[in-house]
């Protein structure tokens, strides 16, 4: 789906936990998630420390979408 | 390590009075195995079905397989660490009923239970449907929460096939096997020219009902060791998991896995089999580094020259698959995957994950996608309520004349990502 999107012109991050899989299917933008069962959150952090995060995941996502990029890029921070 | 292998050859099985065994036919006493099913609290309903090669019945959703086995000498009992106390296992001696099994099944825990035909044309994708079983159906109490009927299920199983097996013990056995690993320097001495060979053996451990057991030892908490290939055969690994029924690795399969009986095979021919890394499938990113990093590390700190890899489940599993295939590679050891494939039912899609340049040499186990047509069976032991929510089932997937179409995904070790069947991908 993110290369087919991509294809059609409009640019896609790949939010996700496993990094070889997003490398493999070439993704060019993408930000690393937490795990595969709460890719978006932590169940392990208390309501705010959850909400902060997702918060700070989903910042970089957008910040990983203005970002021109030459080839396949994690966005570790 | 040595361990004789006692198979006792069962070729028939019957209720009787007494739990025995007698000219290859094992009597099971149902009642016995009723009320200790029922000991556990967890579960209200508890019944015993017996089920034949040949018969037309269809055994559904089943939770695990598990060869009744017991120790006759040496350290430990079965099981060790879950329902036996924990000691090293995997010498002296252990006598096996082979050919029978025992079969959970019953109203489904997760959604990724399987089924077992044992006659038809789908009798052929499982092992099960040649063996004979005896089935215990379980039913958890309503307010159980889904890990706590797991449980219950699991050591329900455990238990009754340790109960059949202890009818073993007094038993000339057929046919008597001995496996031998010896301490590793003493090990990598007995055969000096021959290439050393080792097992990485990856356990399913993503959690939320995918787990094994190593000594009672969540695997997701564990990290990778080393171990004698015998102790397996004692019950050092269990299975909890409710993967993907196609791929699931049994406690039957962990018994009686069938790289460690080839590896010994060819022990002292033409390998020098030095034994068994255990790893695990983590969700998290940080598990897996960790894990195959460990895994890479321990296969050169044991001097291997080659090894074998195999995975239990698919999807990101195969990215443990392919990380633990490049980093041995990258210590210079030859490396071969054993896994099965889902490339979609036209086989047009990517058949694993994920892949590395490393991942040269790949044994499939078959395309656990394809659809088969699996006709109605006189008699269903469990239900058929849950087939299209079954991993390999979908909508439309029951029939109202009780025949099924779904993926052979959902029948039981169909495409085990270890070999112990006969199916392979192949590209056209």
């Amino acid at each position: 789906m993110v290369k087919e999107i991509e294809r059609a012109g409009i640019p896609v991050v790949h939010l996700a936990t496993i990094i070889p899989i997003s490398l493999t299917i070439g993704a060019n933008r993408i930000v690393p998630a937490v795990s595969i069962p709460h890719p978006l959150g932590n169940p392990k952090l208390s309501y705010k420390e959850s909400k902060e995060l997702r918060k700070e995941l989903v910042g970089r996502a957008f910040k990983a979408l203005q970002t021109e990029v030459d080839g396949q890029t994690v966005f570790e921070n | 390590m040595k361990l004789e292998l006692g198979k006792i050859m069962i070729k028939d099985v019957q209720f009787g009075e007494e739990t025995k065994v007698e000219k290859g036919t094992l009597y099971v006493n149902k009642e016995k195995i009723k009320e200790m099913v029922l000991e556990d609290k967890r579960l209200i309903k508890a019944d015993v079905e017996l089920a034949r090669p040949g018969e037309s019945v269809r055994i559904a959703p089943v939770k695990d397989v598990i060869e009744p086995r017991v120790k006759v000498e040496g350290n430990g009992q079965v099981f060790p660490g879950i329902i036996n106390k924990v000691k090293t296992v995997g010498e002296g001696r252990t006598h096996a009923l082979v050919g029978s099994n025992v079969v959970t099944c019953g109203k489904i825990v997760g959604f990724q239970e399987g089924l077992i035909d044992m006659s038809g044309p789908t009798a052929k994708y499982t092992p099960f449907s040649k063996t004979n079983n005896v089935c215990v159906v379980i039913e958890g109490r309503e307010d159980l929460e889904t890990h706590e009927y797991e449980e219950a299920g699991r050591l329900a199983g455990l238990k009754v096939a340790a109960y059949i097996g202890e009818a073993g013990k007094k038993v000339e056995p057929d046919e008597i096997v001995t496996y031998e690993t010896k301490p590793l320097l003493e090990q990598v001495a007995e055969y000096p020219d021959l290439p050393k060979v080792g097992y990485v053996h990856m356990l399913q451990s993503q959690g939320l009902l995918h787990d094994t057991y190593y000594y009672g030892v969540d695997a997701k908490v564990m990290v990778p060791t080393f171990m004698y290939p015998t102790e397996m055969m004692d019950g050092a690994i269990v299975s909890g998991n409710c993967v993907a029924p196609c791929d699931k690795v049994t406690t039957f399969h962990h018994f009686n896995n069938p790289v460690i009986e080839d590896l010994y095979e060819r022990h002292g021919k033409d390998i020098n089999f030095i034994g068994v890394v255990l790893t695990n499938e983590n969700v998290w990113l940080m598990d897996k580094e960790r894990s195959s990093d460990m895994t890479a590390k321990l296969c050169r700190h044991l001097g291997l020259d080659g090894v074998i890899i195999t995975e239990e489940g698919y999807g990101n599993p195969d990215t443990d698959l392919m990380m633990n295939c490049q980093k041995v590679a990258q210590e210079d050891i030859d490396v071969v995957l054993i896994t099965d494939e889902f490339p979609g039912r036209d086989g047009k899609s990517q058949s694993v994950a994920d892949t590395v340049p490393e991942a040269d040499a790949l044994v499939s186990c078959g395309n656990g996608n394809v659809i088969e047509y699996f006709p109605p069976m006189d008699k269903v032991i469990g239900t058929l309520d849950y087939i299209e929510t079954m991993i390999g089932g979908y909508e439309g997937s029951l029939k109202e004349d009780g025949s099924i179409e779904a993926e052979i995904q959902i029948i039981i070790a169909s495409t085990i990502a270890n070999g112990y069947n006969t199916l392979a991908a192949k590209g056209y």
